[in-house]
């Protein structure tokens, strides 16, 4: 099991928008809910753009992007644009 | 069909996951008894008709709809000045991301038509030959503009505008000319070009795919009835009747609280029913009338007015090296969204090379409005288009390098932990499994005649999850009602009852599944996106074990010990053990009877937001025969391994790839839009828009492959989209095969076929 801060990835066209072109981030989260109010205390008003506009991978899970998903220790936390089917 | 199914895991069995109960709903439906959206009838009920435009592209000088109001029977005319104006905002989700600017004027044109069969009116009478005659009533005055179809012609720097303001988004800095291009996307990992430096074999080509339609039987209908006090229920034909109301109460200004939304049975909608088209224009008929509104298309409406996908341009460039390792690849992947931004690139470019482990990938996407119908979601939107491309190029490389075509794709198939181009690696097994078991499958090594070819191909989908609810009930008798909010379109009603009979151990024929209506279960996202057995099947699971631990509660009890006593086994409440005392074991049916005495009636809710879906995986190929006087191709076998996760009712999955396949071969082989030079379409029918039928299929074998997902209850994988990502390009590769001559265009057509055979 990994340990340590969540790494936090944008694409970097979500990067290029809202985080100054920065796609990584080291975190310190134990869900979901931490990591988005880390990341808008960097960014004001990005928490909203993430929940709005993004899907979630943990370890490559996709979840859609909400506060209830724990975060492992060491994960690696995707944002990556939402997908919708068909 | 000769299907056949491979199981991977050696986890225990179940009693009815994986079993082939007859559905619930299958009776009505062969009967004729469903109740489809153009069933229903409503006491005072009036006819609404749409009036659209005859110009492809048009910009409105004046509506009068005077004489069309005064004409006896005319209950309500209405135009896009009945609908509130919209704010221009991207709203949520990059792929859907909704702009509802665009979406009110795709209901009802404002300024201009943007294609024919736009719609400019409607109107609502006594009778449809009277709204008809109100239609011919109804006076637009056009100024005719300089249209465009195709999307190459589109991003022409001279080509007509559709938006004169529109600055392509996704390009740094913004460029100074408005475009028809909506949208650039660009995906890239590791070095492209450093990659390409390595591979032994390059191969480039360009590809063009048609756009074609969902082709569901059943046209759009809805009927509204809007009462005084600002209530409106609408009963209609959708994928999704939380989002129908959702849509509806935006374009028309209501609330929520205000909508009530029953789904109607629906007859296909393969994402083609997640939009809406005519709930707002019946609400705002019936608003207007004080009556309810019943609208319904005809096919031609249905083909000129609502959304096919995309037909896309597209250039691939694979490289190899000798031992079949694929080090580079890259694309670029222009889509038509119709007349409004919105097609499904970003999955074209994040699907394209999704099966494999390629260290350099890029993928270039354009968004591209041309004056066609706005183009709407089809089984995995977008990545059937991206897989036409880059499976040809694939099997040009195989070829190239002497390799099995399977070979290559067993070499190069991604594994947990293999990176993507959307940036998380992958979480689940599935793809090497199915070319495997390809390779094992007898017919792979059935040697072919002349004119004869075979083709592989393979696909990749996300899957989807989100939220879903669901709603249980058990009778006095025992019985049990398990209600969703997904509307059933594969069988899901039989896979509910199925996962609820599991888990509460009893017998299927007890347990009832119902489609619930907005107003009596909770949220739930549309039937798409290959979710339902995953998110809406997890509420099920869900709402279940909260009822057995009220059962539990309700047995200790009876029993008068502590709940922690008792246990849930195989459809019983048992003690937890000796100590708790020796009682005999109580049934479903034996608690229920007495639940007036334990507490009233035992009734349990779930709403999730499901996460962890695992990705579809297909591969498959087929055989092909090509007539060298008529260009025609006959498909002999066709032969498709998908990775379902675990087949709940395994009839409906196989019913899934058996449909994703037939509708491949449609887009394959003979499925386009043609448009004239005034960019009127020339085939709004099914006798010239030609889907394939019985006679034009072989026996599908599908191969379920069973590699369980272990967020779901029971393994469960979406499985209603994967299946119609590898067809296009296998029949290419095959026809290849067989004529030693390769298609880069669909549909393959006998004419273009014909062609190839004589270049």
């Amino acid at each position: 099991m990994a340990s340590g801060p969540a790494r936090v990835v944008f694409t970097s066209g979500f990067a290029a928008r809202y985080t100054n072109g920065v796609r990584e981030f080291d975190v310190w989260a134990s869900n979901m809910r931490q990591v988005i109010k880390a990341m808008d205390d960097m960014f004001p008003g990005l928490g909203e753009h993430l929940e709005e506009e993004t899907t979630l991978a943990i370890n490559g899970e996709y979840h859609e992007t909400g506060y209830f998903q724990p975060v492992p220790p060491g994960a690696e936390v995707f944002f990556i644009p939402r997908i919708e089917g068909g | 069909m000769n299907d056949t199914a491979i199981v991977t895991d050696s986890v225990k069995r179940f009693k009815w996951v994986g079993t082939r109960p007859i559905r619930p709903d299958g009776i009505p439906k062969v009967t004729g008894r469903a109740m489809y959206g153009a069933d229903l009838k409503l006491p005072g009920m009036i006819y609404g008709k749409v009036l659209r435009s005859p110009h492809a592209h048009a910009r409105i000088l004046s509506i009068d709809t005077s004489a069309a109001e005064k004409l006896p029977g005319v209950k309500a005319v209405m135009t896009a000045a009945d609908l509130p104006a919209q704010k221009f905002d991207y709203i949520g989700p990059e792929r859907v991301a909704v702009n509802f600017w665009h979406v009110t004027r795709n209901i009802m044109a404002r300024e201009k038509v943007y294609y024919e069969g736009h719609a400019v009116a409607a109107v609502a009478a006594i009778s449809n030959s009277i709204a008809e005659e109100a239609m011919a009533l109804i006076k637009v005055e056009y100024e005719v503009l300089p249209h465009v179809i195709d999307v190459d012609e589109a991003m022409a720097e001279d080509a007509p505008l559709l938006f004169e303001d529109m600055i392509t988004r996704g390009i740094t800095p913004a460029p100074t000319k408005p475009s028809n291009i909506s949208k650039r996307l660009e995906f890239s990992m590791g070095d492209v070009e450093k990659g390409f430096a390595e591979a032994d074999v390059i191969v480039e080509h360009e590809f063009k795919t048609a756009a074609v339609h969902q082709a569901y039987i059943e046209p759009h209908s809805a009927i509204a009835k809007y009462e005084a006090d600002g209530q409106c229920e609408i009963w209609s034909s959708s994928q999704g009747h939380f989002a129908m109301r959702a849509l509806t109460a935006q374009i028309i200004g209501a609330q929520l609280g205000d909508l009530r939304v029953t789904p109607a049975e629906i007859g296909g909608g393969f994402g083609g029913k997640t939009v809406t088209y005519l709930e707002p224009v019946a609400a705002t008929l019936s608003k207007k009338s004080g009556l309810p509104v019943r609208l319904m298309m005809s096919r031609e409406e249905v083909f000129r007015a609502s959304g096919p996908t995309s037909g896309a341009s597209m250039w691939v460039k694979i490289g190899v090296k000798n031992d079949g390792t694929i080090v580079a690849a890259d694309g670029i992947f222009k889509f038509q969204a119709g007349a409004f931004p919105g097609s499904p690139v970003m999955n074209g470019c994040l699907c394209a090379y999704a099966p494999y482990d390629i260290p350099n990938q890029r993928a270039v996407g354009y968004d591209v409005v041309s004056n066609r119908p706005k183009a709407a979601a089809y089984r995995a939107p977008g990545s059937p288009i991206s897989a036409f491309a880059v499976e040809s190029v694939l099997d040009m490389c195989a070829q190239k390098i002497g390799m099995d075509p399977l070979a290559i794709r067993q070499k190069n198939a991604c594994r947990i932990g293999t990176p993507t181009l959307s940036g998380p690696k992958h979480a689940h097994a599935g793809y090497l499994e199915t070319v495997e078991a390809l390779m094992k499958h007898p017919a792979y090594q059935v040697k072919l005649g002349p004119n004869q070819g075979r083709g592989v191909a393979s696909g990749y989908w996300f899957n989807g999850g989100g939220e879903s609810s669901a709603t249980l009930q058990i009778n006095a008798d025992g019985t049990v009602l398990i209600a969703t909010g997904s509307p059933d379109i594969g069988g899901s009603r039989a896979s509910m009852a199925i996962m609820t009979a599991e888990t509460l151990g009893i017998d299927y024929s007890q347990v009832r599944a119902i489609v619930a209506d907005t107003a009596s279960v909770g949220y739930t996202h549309v039937t798409g996106g290959s979710r339902v057995t995953f998110a809406t099947g997890t509420a099920v699971v869900n709402a279940t074990k909260t009822a057995i631990k009220i059962l539990c509660e309700r047995a200790a009890m009876i029993w008068g010990v502590d709940p922690e006593g008792v246990i849930w086994d195989d459809g019983f409440a048992k003690p937890a053990g000796s100590n708790v005392g020796d009682f005999k074991p109580l049934s479903l049916k034996e608690i229920a009877g007495k639940a007036a005495a334990t507490g009233g009636p035992i009734t349990t809710s779930a709403g999730v937001n499901a996460g962890g879906q695992a990705p579809g995986f297909a591969t498959q190929f087929c055989d092909v025969e090509v007539d060298p006087e008529t260009g025609k191709v006959t498909i002999l076998r066709f032969v498709a391994a998908q990775d379902v996760g675990r087949a709940i009712h395994p009839s409906y999955v196989e019913g899934q790839i058996h449909g994703g396949i037939a509708q491949g071969i449609g887009w394959a082989l003979s499925e386009e839009y043609i448009y004239n030079t005034k960019g009127l379409l020339d085939n709004p029918g099914f006798l010239d828009y030609r889907c394939p039928v019985a006679s034009d299929l072989p026996m599908l074998d599908a191969v379920l492959v069973e590699v369980p997902n272990p967020t779901h209850p029971y393994g469960a994988k979406g499985v209603g989209e994967v299946c119609i990502c590898p067809p296009m390009a296998a029949i290419a590769n095959a026809i290849e095969a067989a004529t030693g001559k390769r298609l880069y265009e669909l549909p393959m057509s006998p004419p273009k076929v014909l062609e190839a055979l004589s270049a």
